[in-house]
Formats: C-alpha cells, sequence, structure tokens
C-alpha cells in the first residue's frame, strides 16, 4: 500500500512522459534489462534450482528497483508512462503491512510475509485457474472450497453460462460472472465455509464485467479478492485501472496478477526473474495491491516446473523475502495432467522451491493451463500439504535444492510431451465431491515417495 | 568475409544501423539486390529457428527483425528500380481480437512471419470482427490472422468466421487462429482454416497455404 492515491496514479497514466510502444520496447525496456542483468551480474546456474545466495538474491532486487524505476509501467491506452520516484517506491516499502486481513468470520485469516526457511507454513490459495463445464462448476467448487488447507479458493471459470458461450464485454459475460459469483458463494455455504477467503471472478474479463459482481450478499464481498493483472511486459491500460480504482473504492483486497515470460522480452531466466520481482513493484505502488498472485511461466511450455523456472521462481521469493513485506504467492502452472505421477512430482517441487523461498502458494494449474476440466484439487492438496511439512520441519534452501533436483530428474525429460492425464471427471466422483480411490492411491503414493525423498509430512 | 555475409551477420546480431549501413554500400558496390534478400531471408529463417528451439530469446528476435527491416528499406527501392518483383510470399492482417489486450503471441508471429518474407498488416488489439474483414478488404489480404490469449475472448474468432460467411466472404481468406487457449478441437468448431499453435508453426503452415494458392491459381 503506498501513499500514493489513486487519482495520482490516475493523473500519471494520463499526462505522464508520451511515449509509443516501440520506444518503450526498444529503447527503453530492452536495454535497461540488458544493462541491469549485467550490472548486477545475475547468472542462473542449472546445478541449484532453489539457489542459497543471499547476495544473488539482493542483487536481483537491486536490479529490479533500478529496472522498475528507470522504465515505468506504459499506460497502452494512453501511451504515458506512469513514473515512481525512488522516494515513493522506499515510502510505499516502509509502508506495508505486517498483515493483511481476508475472509469472514470462522474463516477469517491474518496474512503476513514469510521469510525464507520460515517455519511458519504457506498462505495457501487453491485455484484450477482453468474452465469447467457448466454442469459441474458448483461441484468442482465444492471441491476445492472443502480442502482443508485452503485459506482461499479462486474457482474455475466459466465459458458457458445458461448453456450459451460468454464473450468477454458483452451481456453474455454479465449472466456468467453473476453466475460465477453465486454458485461459488453457494459451494461455500455447502461446504460450511460461508466466510472463505474467495478471489473471484476469473470469468470477468472486463471491467464492467468485475464492477458487475461487487455484492456483499451474493457475489464478491468487501472480505474477498480481485485479480488485476499487468500486461506483458511493464503495461497496464485504462481498463485495468478502471479495475484497480474499484476495488480500491468497495474495500476487497487487490491482487496483482504478473507472468513474467521466459523466453519473452527479459529474455532468460535472470531477466526474467528481474522483471518478475519488478511486477511485484508495479502491484505495489501502481494497483496498490495487498498481494500478488506470480506465475512467470516458459514462452513455450506456459509451466514453471522446470529446472530454469525453479530457479527463477525461488530466486524471485528470496529478492522478494529479503526487501520487503509484499505478499506474493506462487502460482504453480505444470506441464502434466490430473490423475499422473508427473504433475504430483511437478506440484511437489514446484511447492518445496517457492516456500523454502519465503513465498506463499496459489495452486495449481495442470496441463499447460490450457485443457477445458484438466484440474483437480487433489494435486493442490499435495502441493500445499509439502509446502506445509517443508516450513515445519525446517528445510532449508540447501536441503530443498537437494530433493527438487531429484524430482527434476524423474520428469524434466518429459516437459516437451508430457502425459495429458485425465479430467475432473475421471478423477472425481463429481456428484459426491470426493476423488475416486484409484486416485486416492495415486496421491498416497506420490506422498510417499516425497517422504522418501526427506519430506516430513505431520499426517 | 563477402559483404553479403557481413550484411547477414549485422542482421543476425540485431545490429540495425551496421546493417542498413552495409545494405548501402552492397547497393554502391552493384551487388544484385534479389540476392541480398534472398540471403538476408535464409539468415532470418535461421534466427526463427534458433528462437524456436529456444536458443536464443525475444529481444535477439525483434532486434534481428529490426535489422532485416532496416537493410530492406535499402533494398527494396533498388528491387523495384531493377524491376525484379519484392516476390511477397503473401499479404497478412493479423490482430488481437475484441475484448483482448494481449499482443506478445501475436507480436512474435508477425516478426517471424515479416521475416519470411509475408506483407504483414497488424492490426493491434482489441480488434472487432467487422474491423478484420474491412482491413482484410482494403489491403486485398491472402490471410486474416486472429489471436486470443483468453477463453473468453475466443469467440470473438469465430464471430470473425461467421461475419466472412454471411457476406459471402469466407473462401475468399484463409483465416488462422492463434492463442494460448486455442486448441485443435477449437479450430474445427470455429471454422478456421488452420492453427498457429506458435510463431513458428504459423509461418510453415502459412507458406504451406500460400504454395498451394498459388498452385492452385497456376494450374
Amino acid at each position: 500500500m503506498s501513499h500514493l492515491k489513486m487519482w495520482e496514479i490516475m493523473e500519471r497514466a494520463a499526462e505522464g512522459p508520451y511515449c509509443e510502444d516501440d520506444e518503450f520496447l526498444y529503447d527503453l525496456f530492452l536495454p535497461k534489462m540488458k544493462e541491469v542483468v549485467r550490472k548486477y551480474d545475475i547468472k542462473f546456474d542449472p546445478a541449484s534450482p532453489v539457489p542459497a545466495d543471499d547476495d544473488l538474491a539482493d542483487r536481483v532486487w537491486q536490479a529490479a528497483v533500478e529496472f522498475f524505476l528507470a522504465v515505468g509501467v506504459h499506460n497502452v491506452d494512453t501511451q504515458r508512462r506512469i513514473l515512481i520516484s525512488a522516494a515513493e517506491l522506499n515510502e510505499a516499502l516502509f509502508l506495508a503491512p505486517e498483515q493483511h486481513v481476508v475472509g469472514a468470520g470462522h474463516e477469517t485469516r491474518f496474512w503476513r510475509p514469510r521469510r525464507i526457511e520460515d517455519e511458519r507454513g504457506p498462505f495457501c490459495i487453491f485455484s484450477p485457474d482453468i474452465t469447467y463445464d457448466e454442469d459441474i462448476f458448483l461441484q468442482a467448487s465444492m471441491a476445492y472450497v472443502q480442502e482443508p488447507l485452503a485459506d482461499g479458493v479462486c474457482g474455475p471459470i466459466l465459458e458457458e453460462s445458461l448453456g450459451r458461450n460468454i464473450t468477454s464485454g458483452t451481456p453474455s459475460e454479465m449472466v456468467g460472472v453473476m453466475e460465477h459469483a453465486m454458485l461459488l458463494r453457494n459451494a461455500t455455504k455447502l461446504v460450511g465455509r460461508p466466510g472463505l477467503f474467495l478471489v473471484a471472478v476469473g470469468t470477468a474479463q472486463s471491467d464492467v464485467g468485475q464492477v458487475s459482481v461487487s455484492n456483499n450478499e451474493w457475489g464478491v464481498r468487501a472480505s474477498d479478492g480481485r485479480l488485476i493483472g499487468v500486461l506483458t511486459e511493464m503495461k497496464t491500460d485504462n481498463e485495468l485501472l478502471n479495475k484497480v480504482a474499484h476495488c480500491k473504492q468497495f474495500g476487497c483486497a487487490i491482487g496483482c496478477l504478473t507472468g513474467a515470460i521466459y523466453g519473452g522480452y527479459a529474455g532468460g531466466a535472470e531477466g526474467t526473474a528481474v522483471l518478475e520481482t519488478a511486477h511485484h513493484l508495479v502491484g505495489l505502488t501502481v494497483y496498490q495491491h495487498n498481494f500478488n498472485n506470480s506465475f512467470p511461466f516458459h514462452l513455450q511450455y506456459t509451466s514453471n516446473s522446470g529446472r530454469e523456472m525453479l530457479w527463477l521462481v525461488s530466486l524471485v521469493q528470496q529478492a522478494l523475502s529479503r526487501n520487503s513485506r509484499i505478499l506474493s504467492t506462487s502460482n504453480g502452472f505444470f506441464n502434466a495432467g490430473p490423475g499422473t505421477d508427473m504433475l504430483f512430482r511437478e506440484a511437489a517441487a514446484h511447492a518445496i522451491a517457492s516456500v523454502v523461498s519465503g513465498g506463499d502458494l496459489w495452486t495449481a494449474a495442470p496441463r499447460h493451463n490450457k485443457h477445458r476440466n484438466y484440474a483437480t484439487p487433489l494435486e493442490a492438496r499435495l502441493a500445499c500439504e509439502v509446502g506445509h511439512a517443508v516450513a515445519r520441519q525446517g528445510m532449508t534452501r540447501a536441503q530443498a535444492n537437494e530433493i527438487v533436483d531429484k524430482l527434476l530428474v524423474k520428469y524434466e525429460d518429459q516437459i516437451a510431451e508430457a502425459p495429458a492425464g485425465k479430467p475432473f471427471q475421471e478423477c472425481y466422483e463429481v456428484m459426491k465431491v470426493r476423488p475416486r480411490g484409484w486416485y486416492l492411491d495415486m496421491y498416497q503414493t506420490a506422498k510417499e515417495e516425497l517422504h522418501g525423498l526427506g519430506v516430513e509430512f505431520p499426517y | 568475409m563477402t559483404i553479403v555475409d557481413k550484411l547477414v551477420q549485422a542482421v543476425q546480431e540485431g545490429d540495425a544501423a551496421q546493417a542498413a549501413d552495409l545494405a548501402r554500400l552492397a547497393v554502391e558496390e552493384d551487388a544484385d539486390a534479389a540476392a541480398l534478400v534472398d540471403a538476408l531471408a535464409a539468415g532470418m529463417r535461421t534466427v526463427g529457428d534458433r528462437f524456436g528451439a529456444g536458443e536464443i530469446f525475444l529481444p535477439e528476435l525483434m532486434l534481428a527483425a529490426r535489422a532485416m527491416q532496416g537493410a530492406m528499406g535499402v533494398l527494396e527501392p533498388r528491387l523495384l528500380e531493377s524491376g525484379a518483383a519484392t516476390a511477397r510470399r503473401g499479404v497478412i492482417v493479423v490482430g488481437t481480437v475484441k475484448g483482448d489486450v494481449h499482443e506478445i503471441g501475436k507480436d512474435i508471429a508477425i516478426t517471424m512471419l515479416r521475416a519470411a518474407g509475408f506483407e504483414v498488416h497488424d492490426l493491434g488489439r482489441d480488434v472487432s470482427a467487422l474491423d478484420f474483414v474491412r482491413r482484410a478488404a482494403e489491403v486485398r489480404a491472402d490471410v486474416i490472422g486472429a489471436s486470443a490469449l483468453m477463453t473468453t475472448t475466443m469467440p470473438a474468432q469465430k464471430e470473425l468466421i461467421d461475419i466472412l460467411v454471411a457476406k459471402g466472404l469466407r473462401e475468399k481468406y484463409h483465416v488462422i487462429l492463434g492463442g494460448a487457449p486455442v486448441t485443435e478441437e477449437w479450430i474445427a468448431e470455429a471454422g478456421a482454416d488452420s492453427w498457429g499453435e506458435d510463431a513458428g508453426t504459423a509461418v510453415k503452415v502459412l507458406e504451406k497455404a500460400m504454395s498451394d494458392k498459388h498452385a492452385s491459381a497456376g494450374s
């Protein structure tokens, strides 16, 4: 939370230095990124998917700060740069709260920043991150909401409402987002967790869609949260800023959604780590967020469980944890589909790398985050159980590195051709909202394998 | 190293100023402009292949494409003077559909298509279905490319095709769809011609489509 007020941000978004798209990319973004990666001597080490180098983490932070202050955020609608001064950034970092309060009633959570190798468990948001069929949306939502380790849930996305396609920015979206919000709210009541922190609604792509579901009775409450994205890369637009303005007045938590692209404008793992850290500073100052959803991903695979991706996921969390109180949920994007050993291993590796590095968890998006119904709560459960276990046992980064390396050896050569797995309906008894027997057995086997590698589960 | 080799190297290294200077020097030395363009196209194809293989990243690809454009700015007038055709592979209008502001996938595809010799008209983001159709008519496009990153903006890809059908123009254009959530199943459901699963695939698919079209026109 910055002292900067919304109208100051909006003013800069409309009246900041004029800069067209090409100038922003070629004259500012690309050369500055190259400069800071070299200046701060940031180098990817494939032998350390979970690096334990505090100085490296601090250099990533310094590079991100220098990059952010120099480049700013580009508003593509006005072709203006929103610039934040060093003093304003430092003030925002100083004023960042010691804790945020989310959820309501018995589900109220006090969400506090974690330190590297912190023995306090991660804050866990369960989310499939993909679309489910309309006719199983309620049951799928209940399956996630009922997970005991869920501190919050971000429900599935709807592509149809009342049997008709939802198109963003049309009346079908207005109906669809209301249906989404109502079904998710009903899911919390049916499961007996009516106050659960919901991050909703993903079906609402447009600003109007987001505004229309703010309703403390049936929709998104002030005790819930919303995600507002940063465009690729270091960009925003008026529609996104409209969402910020609305959420600030409505009072819900703002989650800044950022996914720096490995292989994209920032280049390789080094630049992507710097960029993703800088994205958090956009959230802190421009969006005045309460937390960040961080999902750096590989351009080719749309996942973040490969060796270079885990390195940068870990490093981003360490940089943030050592230098700020920014809350960051590390969002797992995986290659394999549900009902496969590979997905459980990917989810575990990502959870370990994130949690020992000071991050919280937002999990999980299987099968490259693009196939309808291909996600289940069980891979998220495993990830969060692993996260709590490694925190509780005080796992060090060096120990984590050893385990993650062993997991990577088991799956990294399958990333390009990962198994598709099975959809939710084949993994769960849908109406009874419970995993099928074979699926529970597979999950249990995965836990036993992880126990053998050194993860001490409390149950 | 010949001047042609030096020019190709400058483009591959993304040195726009050097590429333009070398192109000018080559023209002054009466080099065959058509041969230079062919060499540059082959050089850019290597850059594209390296990008597809993950050996280089987007900044290197974009800087190389920019350097290529700089060199082409010098070479194209010479080609026209000499009466040689610029031999464009095809004309494409590309944009991100209405309601969607994500551009990186589209921009990568544009960079690689231009490097492969296509004339590409970038319509930008948040483009209405009707604007795709109007612009395609204006520039006499062969191909319409529509990108969507969100599942709830994908229906706008189908809307574009539905409008083409309604206007009796469907057979006039090859329609290619792209974007992270797009699948082969969606291509069939929407009624598109092809799927640009990634930028490299899009180039290959469209090269074949244009080749088939030209063969069909010639037969």
